[in-house]
């Protein structure tokens, strides 16, 4: 069975990378253009991990990972976080929300596949 | 030249030996100073064998042989032996000068020296016969390499504990395994379920499980620990390298060519990523358990196996005394260092020049090219400045014995104690500093430290303290000498001072007025001329001797609590970091690290020459004022630099800020010899000459103007803003 990764980013070009990248190596995609849009599209699928941006309209990525780790089905989803904030204390949040991985944009895709193979299950 | 080091690497370890005798003295026998003070008769005699200069072969056996005993605990460290090894130790420093002038084979002086050596026969049951030693003993034996280590075959072994809350954070053991097995081969997995509790307390939320696991790769330590990047911080993780790496971390780090510190070491050689150093380093910390050496704490940890450590610490020690043997031998004329100095100082203008024609052509790339060398000729310049900067320990250091001596000849119980050792500055300085410090010294030993019993009379601990201590304050070097004595008498001073008709009588003066009478020519209060102090030599000679360096000395005292002799010598003579200002067409250059803050002067409310600045007052001088300059129509936003010497502050108002500029320093024109606010002059990048101004000046002037205002006026400007 194929496995499915959420990308969340407001800006189309890099949905459009990360999700290249991500098929190339055999992953099925499924896109979000924010945290609300994100949240909305948890319903009725399971993705084996998220990836998402920090800083987007409507619903930014931590509150969007708050929500997400509520949800029954999502409690237990790997997530990463891809973003240009390397500020530390973003950090923190994130991680007090249960973010472990952090890949800065711009991104190298091995590393970005090295991170997903890291925490996507078998 | 091989004698030349003899002779410093000699003069070095008595200094060592002379120390740790002193230390003894004040702090009772430990083993660490007597082993420092036989190795150091140990090393002298060993050296001065390889050249066969057996008079100091011969004495430093019988020394030697004293200090052997007391090392085997078969003697014990008395008053009498203590005197009597400083002696021993004084009489090397004469066999030593002896070498260096190549007198070597003569005695300098045979009654001391049959005296000392009858007096150490003494100590030594039977007498020990004179040897000559041939050769220096090897001491070093090669690195002993143990692969003891717990990790039988050839393996990785990883230790993974995960934490209850891994799950939960996103993370899965299971995908790190897989991936894990991506690098290499899974020899053999163990699961831990000891932290399993019963099946009723169990969380299916929560990992209670471990793995030991044996594994087989090509890959280093770094990649291996990168799998678990992500779950750093979810599980204790620990990484045993196989054997044959043991081996392969070992054979690195004694080829390494440079090594720094430790953790770096083992960095460097793969033994220890960077990651796992941060967490030890941090563990250091915070259980504030620096005592413990990193290395200890590593082996603890069973981070880094103890043969790895041992080996890396065995090179860094290597390396570290080949180092300080370099050091030893790099001796360079002060004429050569000047020379350089004056260049780079050129350099440094050639370069400005260069930059302001860049800005004119404004060409970009010309532009971050002399931007460029700006920046490298920066770093020159402060490498050559660091070159002849030196400790001030160097003058610090002869002060112990001469404390201990003087307290003995004066019947005083004095201890000293130094601070701030380590503090640089300039060689010259440091050579000139030596008399006047030595006169502060005894002045403060024979005149502001009390007698014992008077002393006690006075309440106080019978035992004086003179304490000398160094640091650095905005651009300057502050050195201070205090004594907790019975500090300075002021009427006593005044009195005298208006005797020898230094002051008249119905003059006022400030506290720090009279103390400053001290360094008239000729005046001494002590009513008693001893043998140390008071021979004529006052304190002027010592003001004069800090002036000639371009510093300054200030007499802090509390009567009856002692006082503080506050010497401050300026960083750099040639070459400063300066901040420019123009005030109507001329542009004038402020050090910069004196340099506090830039505020705009109007929007602060000002009145005749005090500035509110956050509620603070705050004395300015206008430049334009003070120089007379004329009063160009486009200046009218005036700008405040605010800068400080020492404990204090003023303003000074410019009508535009230039920006920093690397200033060298020229002297003034015997013309302007008496010009008191400016120091110097420099050449701008394009060939104009600004003027230095000196604040330390500038600041008194400011805080001196007479305000126009009735004190309480001026306070009811500053209260009534709150």
């Amino acid at each position: 069975m194929g496995k499915t990764i959420l990308i969340v980013d407001d800006s189309f070009s890099m949905r459009q990378t990360v999700g290249i990248a991500l098929k190339s190596a055999g992953y099925d995609v499924v896109e979000a253009s924010d945290g609300k849009d994100a949240l909305s599209k948890l319903d009725g699928r399971k993705y084996n991990l998220i990836i998402s941006d920090v800083n987007m309209p409507n619903m930014d990525g931590i509150s969007f990972v708050k929500a997400a780790k509520l949800l029954p089905n999502y409690k237990f989803t790997p997530i990463i976080m891809l973003t240009t904030e390397g500020d530390e204390t973003k950090k923190q949040e994130g991680k007090a929300a249960g973010v472990r991985a952090w890949v800065l944009k711009p991104f190298q895709p091995p590393v970005l596949l090295d991170a997903v193979a890291k925490l996507i299950m078998p | 030249m091989a004698r030349d080091a003899l002779v410093q690497e000699s003069r070095e370890l008595l200094a060592a030996m002379e120390n740790a005798l002193l230390e003894i003295e004040a702090e009772g026998v430990n083993a660490e100073a007597v082993n420092a003070i036989f190795r150091a008769a140990h090393t002298i005699k060993g050296s001065a064998g390889l050249f066969a200069f057996n008079l100091i072969v011969s004495f430093t056996h019988i020394v030697e042989s004293v200090l052997d005993r007391v090392r085997n605990n078969e003697l014990t460290v008395d008053d009498a032996m203590l005197s009597l090894l400083l002696n021993c130790g004084d009489y090397i420093g004469a066999l030593v000068d002896a070498i260096e002038h190549k007198r070597e084979n003569d005695e300098p002086n045979i009654a001391r020296r049959t005296e000392l050596e009858n007096a150490l026969n003494a100590y030594l049951e039977p007498p020990a016969t004179t040897v000559t030693v041939t050769a220096a003993e090897a001491e070093e034996s090669p690195v002993e390499v143990e692969t003891g280590h717990r990790v039988g075959s050839d393996n990785w072994h990883l230790s993974l504990r995960f934490l209850p809350d891994v799950l939960r954070n996103g993370l899965d053991p299971i995908p790190f395994l897989h991936y894990l097995a991506a690098l290499g081969r899974i020899v053999y997995l163990h699961t831990l379920t000891d932290a399993m509790p019963v099946a009723e307390l169990m969380d299916a939320e929560s990992c209670y499980l471990g793995f030991e696991i044996d594994f087989q790769t090509e890959a280093d330590r770094k990649t291996i620990e990168g799998v678990f990047e992500f779950v750093r911080d979810d599980a204790h993780i620990r990484i045993l390298p196989p054997h044959s790496k043991i081996d392969e971390y070992i054979g690195l780090i004694n080829t390494m060519p440079d090594p720094g510190r430790l953790g770096e070491i083992l960095v460097a050689g793969g033994a220890l990523t960077q990651h796992e150093l941060e967490q030890v380093l941090s563990e250091q910390q915070e259980k504030a358990i620096g005592q413990k050496p990193i290395g200890a704490l590593l082996v603890e940890h069973q981070v880094v196996p103890e043969a790895v450590v041992t080996a890396a610490l065995s090179r860094q020690k290597q390396h570290e005394d080949k180092k300080a043997h370099e050091q030893k031998f790099i001796k360079v004329e002060v004429s050569k260092l000047d020379a350089l100095i004056d260049l780079v100082g050129e350099l440094v203008i050639a370069g400005a020049a260069a930059t302001v024609v860049a800005q004119r052509k404004k060409d970009s790339t010309f532009e971050e090219a002399s931007q460029t060398i700006s920046t490298l000729v920066e770093h020159i310049r402060d490498a050559a400045l660091t070159l002849r900067m030196v400790p001030i320990g160097e003058v610090f250091q002869r002060f112990p014995r001469v404390v201990r001596d003087i307290s003995r000849e004066l019947g005083k119980e004095i201890e000293l104690v130094v601070t701030g050792a380590d503090t640089e500055l300039d060689k010259s300085m440091v050579e000139k500093l030596s008399d006047p410090l030595m006169h502060i010294v005894r002045n403060a030993m024979d005149h502001g430290i009390e007698a014992t019993d008077a002393r006690v009379v006075a309440g106080k601990s019978p035992g004086g303290t003179l304490r000398l201590n160094a640091y650095h304050e905005s651009g300057s070097v502050v050195i201070e000498v205090s004594d907790d004595g019975r500090g300075l008498n002021r009427e006593r001073i005044l009195s005298k001072a208006i005797e020898r008709g230094l002051v008249s009588p119905d003059q006022i003066l400030t506290e720090s007025e009279i103390y400053r009478l001290i360094f008239e020519a000729g005046f001494s209060t002590a009513e008693q001329v001893t043998n140390l102090s008071g021979r004529g030599v006052g304190m002027d000679v010592v003001k004069k001797n800090i002036e000639s360096l371009r510093g300054d000395v200030e007499i802090l005292s509390v009567e009856g609590q002692g006082t503080t002799v506050r010497i401050r010598l300026p960083l750099t003579l040639a070459i400063i970091d300066g901040f420019q200002v123009m005030v109507s067409d001329a542009v004038f250059v402020i050090p910069l690290e004196m340099v506090i803050e830039c505020v705009d002067l109007s929007s602060h409310e000002a009145r005749h020459n005090i500035v509110k600045l956050r509620g603070e007052p705050l004395p300015f001088v206008r430049l334009r004022e003070l120089f007379e300059l004329p009063l160009l129509q486009h200046s009218e936003r005036e700008s405040l630099v605010v800068v400080q010497y020492g404990q204090q502050r003023a303003g000074l108002v410019v009508d535009r800020l230039l920006g920093e500029f690397q200033a060298v320093i020229k002297p003034l024109g015997e013309l302007f010899q008496n010009t008191k606010t400016l120091s110097g002059s420099t050449i701008l990048g394009d060939g104009r000459v600004a003027l230095i101004l000196d604040v330390a000046h500038l600041i008194q002037q400011a805080s001196h103007l007479p305000t126009h205002l009735p004190a309480s006026k001026t306070a009811g400007l500053l209260s009534n803003q709150k």
